[in-house]
């Protein structure tokens, strides 16, 4: 039992490591007021987890914690609500959804459902924007770095103004 | 505000953690990815500052001569080549020229922006002319104010000091709808001269110092499209060095007009531009008997208007290779009795191209070049005697401007940068057509004149750069080269005159190029911030080799870089913030100079300025959120060479309250 403990908590450990550190959130808050049109008032933002998934759902707990009651991103403000893979049907209610890490297997349900709904998906998983399964990709460490997937935005009808998309890589 | 995405710099700052800039290449680049060496200072450390002017934020930086001449002139240089009227730095406020073409000089007192109303000031280091055209010769100084807001608010403050130093500024932000919104910043600066001793010439009487300046803009941004009306007016008295280093009280006043649209676009944005710049400038006030008001009946009367239309298209090849295509049209006109004529003017075309492109995964290539094409010209009553013929004002002039870089990224922080180019100092209006009289013991009349002839003056650059990140440190490291060909310089001592028969004789000396110059030098620079204390530190070593006209009494010409500039500058800066208090303090390192000036003999001379540290401090306290009691001083230890001028510095302290709403 304790051995089998130990285990999962590495397997906790390495596995965010794998897929990509935590979401920065307070850079994926700004990320969505760079969308075109800019995002006004109120936005709801889905954070797409995996119920039973431990690394998925200590994402998710790291994401609401960070964005606590809202996070201002320029014009907008930013609240989260978090949307189960069983329910991606409803990811054409939110403008903007944090995939978490853990989901690799989902991710090419979670780019339909973004796609049917035109959101963009944000993570720090890099290969998911790799794979154009989600517009964009955050890594915080050493440094902010921002990756768009250019079909994925097609495919999501996503835009960014200009100014935003000669500041990160396009791929 | 609503839709329009253009440059938000506060915006992409937050987003990429650092301070973001358009002003190296004309495209957003983050300030860690630059393809040249610069200087970023944000709204942040700009309120932290003891300093109370943008000269005084620079002359922290490595790389960066800050010479105050008297209490209200100063002249930034770029990696050597100090002198007074420093021709050879471009200085722009959001996009528009500053500098003044009269005398090709940067006047700090009359640049109409309030400090409150900052948000970051851009510094380029080497020639940026493949950008910007002539004057970036030595580098560029980009201040960019606050973008308006959907929010109102109000930055302002009051400070009162010691010499009589007084200052209040602010700007206002208000929304006037969900598209348009307006913005207001004034400022008023009084403070007194510093102690010009003998045997220093000095003028008859000195005036204080005297600054002020009114701005508003209006901005609409709809859909992808932002539309900005700007205006202005600033006025300034103050006593200054001329170029011949002698010392005088001049009165500026200028207004500005300007427009501007941004339409930003799938495949990048597109950018219109036009200004208008109006100066009037009076040269050598005198006092006016019995009232001892300060006079211009008899100063020397210029009138400068720049007319500037531009506009650029910045296109994204593919997801990270971009291009930039500009166009540019200029009016410069020069009106005085002063000169060959009436009127000497002249227009120029420009046409620009750069390229950023990553052929590989860690390399940035960037090539950018400008044709400009002058045409001089005079007009109206032709001032006799004359000592020119007519035809010699009707002159074309092409020159070819270009910087390349190229950006190696070593590991996950670490670039290596190697980039140079060639700028040009164009010669300011009075090189060409500058026409006084000067009183001698001659009984030969003797002139000082332009020449219509003089050309623009080509500066070379080259430099290698490392910088690295690791943790919370920064460093960056630069060697640099910069060589000057055909350095113009205003006669001084010992003219160098030639005779003219007009039929009557006289002698004239010339405004020339006289010689040329190589500095070089190493630049470090660490940064840091460990809790609540930051810390910065910079060095600079610079050599100069010149072969110019003799510096040894009685000197022709005010113009010995290697004299007047520091061959060493060291700064450390401090700064902790504990939330409701912080302090900064900051230690200058100069090197000892000499720096002409000229004697009530009269005679110019080199004058030793002793090598310096100065201590500048600032501490804060915020009684509320939005208001900060403060106190601040420059040059607390009361070093004489702490301005590089002949004039030796002062103390200057002060204290003041700031407003943030």
């Amino acid at each position: 039992m304790r051995k089998r403990n130990l285990l999962g908590g590495l397997l906790l450990l390495a596995l965010p490591w794998q897929a990509g550190a935590e979401l920065n959130v307070q850079v994926a808050a700004r990320v969505v007021s760079f969308l075109q049109p800019p995002p006004n008032g109120a936005v709801q933002a889905a954070i797409v987890f995996q119920p039973g998934n431990a690394v998925s759902e200590a994402d998710a707990t790291s994401i609401e914690r960070a964005i606590g009651g809202g996070v201002a991103a320029g014009r907008a403000s930013i609240r989260t609500r978090r949307v189960p893979i069983s329910s991606l049907g409803t990811l054409g209610n939110y403008r903007a959804a944090f995939v978490t890490a853990g989901l690799r297997d989902e991710q090419p349900g979670i780019a339909a459902a973004a796609a049917r709904g035109s959101v963009v998906t944000i993570t720090s998983d890099q290969a998911c924007v790799q794979a154009a399964r989600c517009v964009v990709g955050i890594s915080s460490t050493p440094r902010v770095q921002i990756t768009v997937s250019r079909a994925a935005a097609r495919a999501a009808n996503v835009r960014f103004g200009s100014a935003f998309l000669m500041l990160v890589k396009e791929i | 505000m609503a839709a329009a995405q253009t440059v938000d710099y506060s915006a992409l700052a937050e987003l990429m953690g650092e301070p973001v800039t358009t002003s190296v290449i004309g495209k957003p680049q983050r300030a860690s990815e630059l393809p040249a060496s610069a200087v970023i200072i944000t709204r942040e450390q700009i309120a932290r500052s003891p300093a109370r002017d943008i000269p005084g934020l620079l002359q922290t930086y490595s790389g960066i001569d800050v010479n105050r001449w008297t209490a209200g002139q100063s002249d930034v240089a770029v990696r050597g080549g100090v002198q007074t009227y420093n021709a050879r730095l471009l200085v722009l406020v959001d996009g528009r020229q500053v500098y003044l073409d009269h005398y090709g000089m940067t006047n700090w007192n009359l640049l109409g922006v309030a400090l409150e109303d900052i948000q970051q000031i851009e510094l380029i280091r080497g020639p940026a002319s493949a950008l910007f055209g002539f004057n970036a010769a030595s580098g560029v100084v980009n201040i960019i104010t606050r973008r308006s807001s959907d929010k109102a608010s109000l930055t302002a403050s009051a400070e009162l000091g010691g010499h009589d130093y007084s200052r209040v500024a602010g700007a206002l932000q208000l929304p006037i709808s969900e598209q348009i919104g307006v913005k207001l910043s004034a400022g008023r600066l009084r403070e007194d001269e510093r102690a010009i001793r003998a045997p220093l010439l000095a003028p008859e009487m000195v005036p204080d110092v005297q600054s002020d300046h009114v701005a508003g803009s209006v901005t609409g941004r709809f859909d992808q499209t932002e539309v900005t009306l700007d205006g202005g007016y600033a006025e300034n008295r103050q006593a200054e060095y001329l170029p011949s280093q002698y010392i005088s009280n001049q009165h500026y006043r200028i207004g500005h007009a300007s427009a501007g649209l941004k339409h930003d676009t799938d495949w990048g944005g597109l950018s219109f531009g036009a200004y208008a710049n109006w100066l009037r400038a009076d040269y050598g006030l005198s006092e006016a008997a019995p009232t001892r008001d300060v006079d211009n009946t008899a100063a020397t009367k210029f009138a400068n208007r720049i007319i500037v239309a531009q506009g650029s298209a910045l296109i994204r090849l593919d997801g990270n290779n971009t291009l930039r295509v500009g166009a540019e049209y200029r009016n410069n006109r020069l009106r005085s009795p002063a000169q060959f004529s009436q009127t000497v003017s002249y227009d120029v075309g420009s046409a620009n191209l750069m390229a950023d492109l990553h052929p590989a995964e860690a390399i940035t290539v960037t090539l950018a070049g400008r044709l400009d094409r002058l045409s001089l010209s005079q007009s109206g009553v032709i001032v006799q005697p004359a000592f020119d013929a007519p035809s010699a004002f009707d002159r074309d002039l092409t020159r070819f401007s270009f910087n390349a870089a190229t950006v190696i990224r070593m590991g996950e922080t670490g670039q290596l940068r190697l980039n140079g180019g060639r700028g040009y100092q164009l010669p300011p209006l009075a090189d060409f057509g500058l026409r006084i009289p000067i009183q001698t013991p001659s009984p030969v009349p003797v002139f000082i004149a332009g020449r219509p002839e003089t050309r623009p003056v080509p500066v070379w650059s080259a430099e290698v750069g490392y910088n690295r990140a690791i943790g919370e440190v920064r460093l960056e490291t630069t060697a640099f080269w910069t060589r000057t060909e055909d350095a113009i310089a205003t006669p001084g001592d010992g003219l160098q005159l030639d005779l003219v028969l007009t039929p009557a004789p006289l002698l004239v000396s010339r405004i020339r190029a006289v010689g040329s110059y190589t500095t070089y030098g190493a630049e470090a620079a660490v940064s840091g911030r460990y809790g609540p204390l930051s810390w910065r530190a910079n060095y600079r070593y610079t050599h100069t080799d010149q072969t110019l006209p003799p510096i040894t009494a009685p000197a022709p010409f005010a113009l010995s870089p290697k004299s007047t500039t520091p061959r060493h500058k060291a700064n450390l800066e401090l700064g902790y913030d504990a939330g409701r208090w912080y302090a900064t303090a900051i230690g200058r390192y100069t090197s000892s100079t000499r720096q002409f000036a000229f004697t009530t003999a009269p005679q110019l001379l080199l004058t030793p300025v002793n090598e310096a540290v100065a201590l500048d401090a600032r501490a804060g306290f915020k009684v509320h959120p939005g208001l900060e009691l403060f106190a601040a001083g420059e040059n607390l230890t009361l070093a004489g060479g702490a301005a590089v001028s002949p004039i030796p510095a002062d103390r200057r302290v002060r204290g003041g309250l700031r407003v943030s709403l």
